[in-house]
């Protein structure tokens, strides 16, 4: 199943690793600074939240993480394979087979059900049984009963959870999440995230979150700080305070 | 069904109302061309068996050598499963009563006549009857003047050689007696295999063989085709589109429907590429979301062109599940017209421009927008960010007109009118272009007003780029609909001038010209006054520049007019309808020079000052030409090759007159007393061949309108697309305006206004460019004259400035009916 396997990774080397990361997008006039020399590692197994406020480039940077964008300078090395050296099509089978996604407006593809939903990553990959496994996830998140039912017949906190099904049904080795309680409730809100690192506890995932909720990214093992495109990683003592 | 697969499921698919535009306007499409294109298939058939009658067949091969042609010919058309029969003509001395007259003979076989019928009369002034073939062997019909002239009653014998023939019916109409003048001598109409035993046709003899062939359309096709490389000059093939009265109306009814087609598959094309950029739109987010989950470009490419295809397939089979029952009833429409059953005929290669329509509307207008999908990125799950498509619009712009010209071009064949339409729909975009970006433009200045139209305005601006494509959208429809509009009705005038409700439908001939003012005086009394008694002399043109005018010409050119006596004529003034092409109409006082007619003048070669020789019974007449005139031989007024002026070259000769003139229906008896009180004129009747005329005209009537009617309805979908097409954002503006404390009424009386400058605009613009296009059309292609069209330049705009607004009105239907909450949520 997967076609990426990186002969040189394993459990040593780190699950992303990220040197010099630059990103600027030109304007009419001059040139917007996003992401300045951002170095990082983010071993396997890791929860890292990424917190900032709105425009600090955290969004941008979980993009380049994953490999949706590519960089203007630097590296993002992801299970071992040199993901901004990579075409867009050679990134993209990469996500199919190592990384999941969740995201803040959930993105289900609102004319397929729950089912058909989850199901997509899974044929994407060529797995097998896709059905079985994506009744399974559904049933894991709560949602046995409502496999039949499409996005817009469902509530933000289950769509979210399809969402989240969906993220894990390939087992990725890597899940990124983008605000994933943005849109819902506290309450909701804190069932999503109780969900989510449960899986991700049950599948050894490494998660990449990006969010300006402090209490969400509280949970993660470790939490990174984006300012102005410049990354800084609190103290022990500091994060704790 | 895996969610994959069902990412291109047609029922999926269909959910997706911008798949249905997408689907709905393939749809229109294949079915407006394919019903068209079978439509005009089956006019065409039922319009030449209609006219078929006229040939007495469906083809006729005509030999003037004298020589019949090899009976392996006729073994060749029966082996193709055609029905044949023949006829011989000829002219002779025939007798009876004691006395001589020259005749015109036809005799005929039993076949004859293959299509159409007869009318006879077995007694005189007798009761009409209906007969489907000639006379038997031994029996002759005669044309109740020579009756009359040898003094004969039915049931006598007439001499024909040295054959004795029984009269046995007066022959009142033969179907293809047409209306040529040629053949003044009396008919009598014979069995072919009585002529071997008159033994009037010796080596030499000027004799006619005419042979017959009727059946399916592609063997009679097939036959010509085997037959064309053996014909000799003095072979003549026709069908009856080859003949004067018809051909012109069929071949414009023809160009017409080649028009409608043509511009059906225009709207098409701009129908399925409003829609599909629109769908294209719609599925950014869903592709970046795709490539997020691992789809890679040429995944995404794979997935949408096997959705492309199946579009295809739904729409080309949705499009034929209308156009089929369509067809079937206007061919049942078509039946009622005619009062008879129509054969129908389903013509397969009909449904290939249909079939091509949505292949290369598909692949070149939807697919471009679709196709840079490959290129969405996939960061847009996260940020929606500007792609860089617009150095693609320029090459998609290309391959759209290149496909537009070629469907066109495989549609019509005509490069006339691809480039009017083309020529019209490029002015247009450039005058909307300019104009239109100017005027939004200005809008931004405009104050005052209430506040509607304050939003009105400002909404145009806001929108400027929505609204100059649907400007053009909008423009380029209305212009398509408005030249079929002001075509059809320039055609329809035409025809209606050409054969006005009282078209003279009877002919008087060989009237002696000191019987002329009896005659005139005996109608006048009736109630009908004769308008133009011409005189007319019989005449053969013998030399051209003093050279024989066979010699002159070049032997190889078979032109019927030197095998006969031509119909020589002087007048005055230039009837109505014949028009000067070149030289000078007879000045007053003018006595020398000849007029001829242009076509025949260009067969011959003739130049201005050539001198023609004319020989009249012993004597000879020559005359310089001094004009060349067009004739409207299907005008029903008699008509002359050569006209000279009075006094002229014809000074002197044996002349009888000739006219025409106007006989309602319930006052044909009144045509016996004539025949009495002047029996050695001839009346030459045409009413029925009128009566068909009008019918065929009715035929192609329909067919006009109907396609007009399509071609309306297509454009109305055209424009519905259009306005769908912003749907969204509107209805989100709507419910935000709503939101904010916006009144209903505001809301709808801005979006109307706003609609209704855009549409009033583009009508205005829409109907100039079909003005532009059809001042080409007629010239080049219908043969019409130009003038403004007053009667749509101002309807049309304010008819599309309230047809737009409306439609402006309809896509607000959601924001007045659900509270702008629910509205903003659904359209998240």
């Amino acid at each position: 199943m997967n076609q990426m396997t990186n002969p040189n990774a394993d459990h040593c080397t780190p699950m992303l690793r990220v040197a010099g990361l630059s990103h600027r997008v030109p304007l009419e006039t001059d040139t917007l600074t996003i992401l300045q020399g951002v170095n990082l590692e983010i071993n396997r197994g890791e929860s890292v939240a990424i917190v900032g406020r709105s425009g600090s480039g955290k969004t941008t940077l979980l993009g380049l993480l994953a490999g949706l964008d590519t960089p203007s300078e630097g590296t993002v090395e992801l299970d071992g394979a040199m993901i901004s050296q990579l075409s867009e099509d050679k990134r993209a089978e990469l996500r199919a087979s190592r990384v999941g996604f969740v995201f803040q407006s959930f993105q289900l593809l609102p004319a397929l059900s729950a089912l058909e939903n989850v199901m997509l990553p899974l044929e994407l990959a060529g797995m097998d049984n896709p059905d079985k496994r994506a009744r399974e996830l559904l049933e894991r998140v709560g949602l046995g009963e409502r496999l039949n039912h499409t996005p817009r017949q469902l509530s933000g906190g289950e769509q979210q959870r399809v969402a989240i099904a969906r993220a894990f049904a390939c087992e990725p080795a890597v899940l990124f999440a983008d605000e994933p309680t943005g849109n819902l409730d506290n309450r909701t809100g804190q069932a999503v995230s109780d969900l989510l690192m449960a899986l991700n506890r049950e599948q050894g995932t490494t998660l990449v979150m990006v969010t300006h909720d402090e209490h969400l990214a509280a949970r993660c093992a470790r939490q990174l700080h984006i300012e102005a495109g410049q990354l800084s990683e609190p103290t022990a003592e500091e994060s704790v305070s | 069904m895996a969610a994959s697969q069902k990412l291109h499921s047609v029922r999926r698919d269909w959910r997706e109302r911008d798949v249905r535009v997408v689907l709905a306007a393939l749809m229109i499409a294949v079915a407006t061309v394919a019903t068209i294109a079978l439509f005009a298939s089956q006019l065409q058939r039922t319009l030449v068996s209609s006219a078929s009658t006229f040939l007495a067949a469906d083809r006729q091969l005509d030999v003037e050598n004298g020589r019949p042609i090899p009976d392996s010919w006729l073994e060749e058309a029966h082996s193709r499963g055609l029905r044949t029969g023949q006829m011989v003509e000829f002219s002779t001395m025939v007798f009876g009563g004691d006395q001589f007259q020259l005749v015109s003979v036809k005799a005929v076989s039993d076949e004859y006549p293959l299509r159409g019928d007869l009318e006879i009369q077995t007694r005189e002034a007798g009761p009409r009857e209906t007969v489907r073939s000639g006379p038997p062997p031994g029996e002759v019909w005669i044309n109740p003047r020579l009756l009359r002239l040898l003094g004969l009653t039915p049931g006598d014998t007439l001499e024909v050689g040295n054959e004795k023939l029984t009269v046995s019916a007066l022959l009142v109409r033969e179907p293809d007696g047409g209306f040529s003048m040629s053949a003044l001598a009396p008919r009598v109409m014979m069995h072919k295999d009585d002529v071997a035993a008159t033994g009037v046709i010796q080596t030499g003899s000027r004799v006619e063989y005419v042979y017959l062939f009727a059946g399916d359309t592609d063997a009679l096709e097939s036959f010509g085709a085997w037959l064309k490389p053996r014909l000799e000059p003095s072979h003549e093939w026709r069908s009856v589109r080859d003949g004067e009265t018809l051909s012109r109306s069929l071949q414009r009814a023809e160009r017409f429907l080649l028009l409608g087609g043509s511009l059906a598959v225009l709207l098409a094309a701009v129908a399925v590429a409003v829609a599909s950029r629109q769908y294209a739109m719609s599925q950014r987010d869903t592709v970046a979301l795709l490539k997020t989950l691992g789809l890679s470009g040429p995944g995404i490419a794979r997935l949408y062109l096997r959705r492309l295809a199946i579009w295809g397939i739904v729409g080309i089979i949705g499009g034929l599940a209308i156009a089929l029952p369509l067809f079937w009833v206007l061919a049942g429409m078509l039946g009622n017209l005619l009062d008879r059953p129509v054969e129908l005929y389903f013509d397969p290669n009909a449904v290939f421009p249909a079939l091509a329509t949505a292949v290369v509307s598909l692949f070149a207008f939807a697919y471009p927008p679709i196709r840079r999908l490959r290129d969405v990125p996939a960061m847009r799950v996260l940020r929606s960010q500007p792609t860089g498509e617009r150095r693609e619009l320029w090459r998609d712009g290309l391959i759209a007109v290149a496909a537009i010209f070629g469907l066109v071009w495989l549609y019509a064949r005509e490069l006339d009118l691809v480039v009017a339409l083309l020529g019209g729909l490029v002015l247009l975009l450039l005058a909307l272009g300019l104009v239109g970006g100017a005027l939004i433009a200005g809008l931004r200045r405009i104050r005052g007003g209430g506040n509607a139209w304050r939003l009105a305005l400002v909404g145009l601006y806001r929108h400027r780029g929505a609204s100059l494509s649907q400007m053009a959208v909008f423009g380029m429809t209305i212009m398509l609909a408005t030249t079929l509009l002001l075509v059809r009705t320039s055609l329809l005038d035409d025809w209606q001038a050409q054969l006005p409700e009282k078209a003279p439908n009877h002919f008087l001939i060989n009237i002696a010209p000191d019987a002329k003012n009896d005659v005139a005086d005996f109608w006048r009394e009736r109630g009908h006054p004769l308008e133009n008694l011409y005189p007319m002399v019989r005449g053969r043109l013998t030399e051209l520049n003093g050279v024989p005018v066979k010699e002159a010409v070049g032997s190889d050119r078979n032109i019927g007019a030197l095998n006969r006596e031509l119909n020589l004529t002087w007048m005055a003034t230039l009837p109505d309808d014949n028009k000067i092409v070149k030289g000078q109409w007879f000045a007053p006082d003018t006595v020398s020079g000849v007029s001829v007619e242009a076509r025949l003048a260009d067969r011959l070669g003739l130049k201005l000052g050539d001198r023609l020789t004319f020989t009249v019974g012993s004597e000879t007449v020559t005359e310089p030409v001094t004009s060349f005139r067009t004739v409207q031989w299907d005008s029903m007024k008699p008509n002359f090759y050569m006209a000279f002026p009075p006094g002229g070259g014809l000074e002197g000769l044996p002349a009888t007159w000739i006219t025409s003139f106007y006989l309602p229906p319930d006052q044909k008896t009144e045509l016996n007393t004539f025949t009495r009180q002047f029996p050695t004129i001839s009346v030459l009747e045409i009413d029925h061949i009128i009566a068909r005329i009008q019918d065929i005209i009715r035929q192609v009537t329909l067919a006009i309108e109907t396609i007009l009617g399509m071609i309306l309805a297509a454009a109305l979908v055209v424009m519905a697309a259009v306005v769908s097409a912003t749907l969204r954002d509107r209805q989100r503006e709507g419910a935000l305006l709503r939101t904010l404390g916006g009144r209903q009424s505001l809301l709808v009386r801005s979006t109307m206004l706003e609609f209704g400058v855009l549409g009033g605009f583009a009508g205005i613009v829409g109907v100039l460019a079909a003005e532009a296009a059809v001042y080409a059309l007629q010239y080049r292609m219908f043969e019409g004259s130009f003038s403004w069209h007053w009667s749509v330049i101002v309807p049309v705009p304010l008819a599309s400035a309230l047809l737009v607004s409306l439609f402006g009105r309809w896509q607000l239907g959601p924001v007045l009916s659900v509270s702008p909450m629910l509205l903003l949520r659904r359209l998240e």
